[in-house]
């Protein structure tokens, strides 16, 4: 778990899971379903598609609204959160998923402008 | 059976030969007005092979005519004669004496077929040269005579017999030419000044016997003085007057058009009595005699590098043939066009007056009152735009009906993003009888009422991003701005890296509108220049100079009252206090308010201050960051740079 935190990860979306598997990555979308044994659920992106997300340990707080998810991306496209993180809606401006979308397509589309990687490790 | 004709008479007469009594009939007989108010009468008269209508009949013989007496085609036997040549090289024959022997009755008619004597083809038309038209038929007096050119010309001489001026001007002969070869068009006063005895005949009063001949617009200049030009009046102001130090007085001043272009010409004080009620808009008129300088453009959006102004010798007169001068030199642009214009350019404007607000007054910073009226037009293109009128214009408009609205010489704006405003110079045409009008007339009629048309004018700005005009620091050294003497004004978000907290407050009037610095007297009382009055306390005031920067560049401002409180997030009286109390406090109020990110709403100016001139930034509104309106923005640009 360590590993995955100190390491730089794309943030990406739905379409974006197939491209990095096993890759570290961060998902930011909306909580749509909580299975009830509480150790997955489904989360739903600015495009509105929707992936799996499978924690390591159960879910003690009731999870709702947006949420950050850093892990890794398994060979069936599902994330393996290592962990998550809420953005509250109560406090502060309200997430705006659709706009988040919008730059997450820009800084995939143009790599070269957005060199994270590069200003992590450099 | 009619008494034979002395044949070659006529040619004897005109060479001032020598003949005897000759006989012969009188074709026409015309009658002219002269100086002295006695008539004159001129006579046609044959001998049977030709013709010739320059003789003149001695004032004695008046009686003649006058008693019926000489009417045409009866016979005469010439008496007495003098044969004499005038100025200009035409000869006269002056009857002395005469005695009509035989009535037309007797006579029967014109006695053969002669012809006008033609000696180098001058003769029997004593007239115009100019106009090629004239041919024989112009001796005889009876015709109506071809109008030269000029009608206006024909009309003043209707009494006069048309082609001939008479050249035939018994005495004095000061005649220079044959007015006919001065074009009417150089008329001036009174095209009607007949007396032939006087000077040229020509009804004009022909000053100069150079040929009038009109000159297109386009080739006047100051180092040339005959012109003429022939154009229409496109726009004519109303009179105004001034007075500064240097005097007062009056102006009204119009534009021309011809086929070759256009120019503007202004008349004062004399010039302006004499002229504004002649000129009106719309009519042709023959302008000559006038000042030519080079143009003024601060007053003229013509193009044309020189402009004209009227003189005690200029002369004006009105034209009929106005069939080749274009009525307005218009260029129409759609207003959905407006927006790819750059402010404050001059254009023309046409559209359906959709609505007209009320006129209403307001009050400009020169404490001038003025009225103002705003319309809304709407043309083809679908889009609507606000056109504001002042003054006299504004008061007198009428909307009702939804006219056609056309504005020559609308300044565009970018106020509420486009907008149309009426300069002094621009002319407001209602329901103008144009093509355009018609077209638009149609297209609104048809389905322009329904079209839910955008305005480019917004009212209210409910998305504030709309108006504004984003730029980042590095932008306002880049793009030079604020060099120009207007101010500019500008949005960036930035971030507050420095603020000078030593003198940032200063001691204020506290009268209230009254902001004047307070000076400290040595009575403890502080005391306001501006109101004159001295108070036992002041009011604290911002005045901040901070430094802002952002990714690229950072840029010294200077905030007031409101926009520093906004910064430090206190007010001014506040903060004073705590200046003397708690310096501490005071120091934490700027470190707080350190490397905060804010929205400037900015206005960058030129200044000068004893000499020496910097461009200044000065916060006019501090608002806080809408980041999404943010990312949104950055969103767009970033996309619309990449294609």
């Amino acid at each position: 778990m360590a590993g995955i935190i100190d390491v730089p990860k794309a943030r990406i979306n739905c379409s974006m899971l197939l491209q990095h598997i096993n890759q570290a990555v961060c998902f930011v979308g909306r909580v749509s379903k909580v299975h009830p044994s509480g150790k997955t659920f489904t989360a739903v992106d600015g495009e509105g598609k929707t992936v799996t997300v499978e924690l390591n340990c159960c879910l003690e707080e009731e999870l709702s609204g947006v949420v950050e998810v850093i892990g890794l991306v398994s060979n069936k496209g599902v994330l393996m959160a290592a962990t998550y993180n809420l953005l509250r809606e109560d406090r502060g401006t309200p997430f705006d998923l659709e706009l988040y979308n919008e730059a997450l397509k820009v800084i995939h589309d143009f790599p070269q402008h957005y060199p994270f990687e590069a200003a992590v490790s450099g | 059976m009619s008494i034979p004709l002395t044949q070659g008479a006529i040619e004897a007469l005109y060479k001032g030969l020598p003949i005897k009594n000759p006989l012969l009939q009188l074709l026409n007989i015309r009658q002219m007005t002269s100086n002295s108010g006695l008539p004159r009468f001129r006579l046609m008269m044959s001998d049977g092979q030709h013709a010739l209508s320059s003789f003149l009949l001695t004032t004695q013989l008046n009686h003649l005519p006058e008693q019926k007496l000489l009417v045409q085609h009866c016979i005469c036997m010439l008496k007495k004669v003098v044969t004499s040549t005038l100025a200009d090289g035409r000869t006269a024959v002056t009857v002395m004496d005469m005695e009509v022997v035989q009535s037309p009755e007797e006579t029967g008619g014109r006695i053969g077929n002669p012809t006008p004597y033609n000696k180098d083809g001058q003769m029997s038309s004593p007239a115009k040269k100019s106009s090629a038209t004239l041919e024989p038929d112009s001796s005889s007096a009876t015709a109506p005579g071809p109008s030269h050119r000029s009608t206006s010309f024909s009309r003043s001489n209707a009494a006069q017999s048309s082609p001939t001026n008479s050249p035939m001007k018994v005495s004095p002969m000061k005649d220079t030419i044959s007015p006919m070869k001065v074009s009417p068009k150089k008329e001036a006063n009174s095209p009607m000044k007949f007396s032939p005895a006087k000077d040229t005949n020509s009804p004009m009063k022909a000053s100069s016997s150079s040929p009038m001949k009109v000159f297109p617009i386009s080739t006047l200049n100051p180092y040339q003085s005959k012109w003429t030009i022939r154009a229409r009046v496109t726009n004519k102001s109303n009179v105004r007057q001034w007075s500064n130090s240097r005097g007062e007085g009056k102006l009204f001043s119009f534009e021309v058009v011809d086929e070759s272009g256009e120019i503007k010409i202004t008349a004062f004080n004399n010039e302006v009595d004499k002229f504004f009620s002649l000129l009106e808009q719309g009519k042709v008129y023959y302008i000559s005699k006038a000042t030519l300088k080079v143009a003024n453009k601060q007053y003229s959006t013509l193009k044309n590098d020189y402009e004209m102004t009227l003189h005690a010798h200029s002369s004006i007169v009105p034209c009929e043939d106005n069939q080749s001068i274009p009525t307005m030199n218009c260029n129409f642009v759609q207003i959905e066009e407006l927006e790819n214009r750059d402010k404050d350019a001059v254009i023309d404007v046409i559209g359906i007056c959709k609505k007209a607000e009320d006129v209403s007054r307001i009050t400009t910073r020169n404490s001038r009152e003025v009225s103002k009226r705003a319309l809304h037009l709407i043309d083809s293109s679908g889009k609507e735009v606000t056109a504001t009128l002042w003054g006299e214009e504004a008061e007198k408009f009428d909307g009702s009906g939804q006219p056609v609205v056309a504005i020559k010489g609308a300044r565009l704006s970018d106020f509420g993003g486009r907008s149309l405003s009426a300069l002094f110079s621009s002319t407001i045409m209602v329901n103008p009888d144009i093509p355009e009008a018609f077209r638009l007339r149609a297209w609104y009629d048809r389905e322009g009422y329904a079209v839910n048309s955008q305005s480019l004018t917004e009212r209210k700005s409910t998305n504030s991003g709309s108006r504004m005009n984003w730029k980042t620091l590095s932008d306002v050294k880049n793009e030079n701005m604020g060099h120009e003497e207007k101010a500019e004004y500008f949005s960036c978000l930035a971030t507050v890296v420095y603020m000078r907290k030593e003198n940032c407050l200063y001691q204020a009037c506290p009268s209230a509108d009254c902001n004047k610095k307070v000076l400290i007297q040595h009575n403890g009382l502080y005391r306001c220049e501006k109101c004159n009055r001295e108070f036992s306390e002041f009011k604290y005031r911002f005045l901040l100079s901070a430094n802002l920067a952002d990714f690229g560049d950072n840029q010294w401002v200077t905030c007031f009252q409101e926009t520093a409180e906004v910064l430090l997030g206190h007010s001014a009286q506040t903060l004073g206090q705590l200046r003397e109390t708690d310096e501490a406090a005071f120091d934490e109020v700027f470190q707080k308010a350190n490397f905060r990110t804010h929205i400037f709403k900015n206005r960058v100016k030129l200044e000068t201050y004893n000499d020496e001139s910097r461009v200044k930034v000065t916060v006019m509104e501090v608002l806080p960051v809408d980041h999404r309106e943010y990312s949104r923005r950055l969103l767009s640009n970033i996309r619309r740079l990449a294609f």
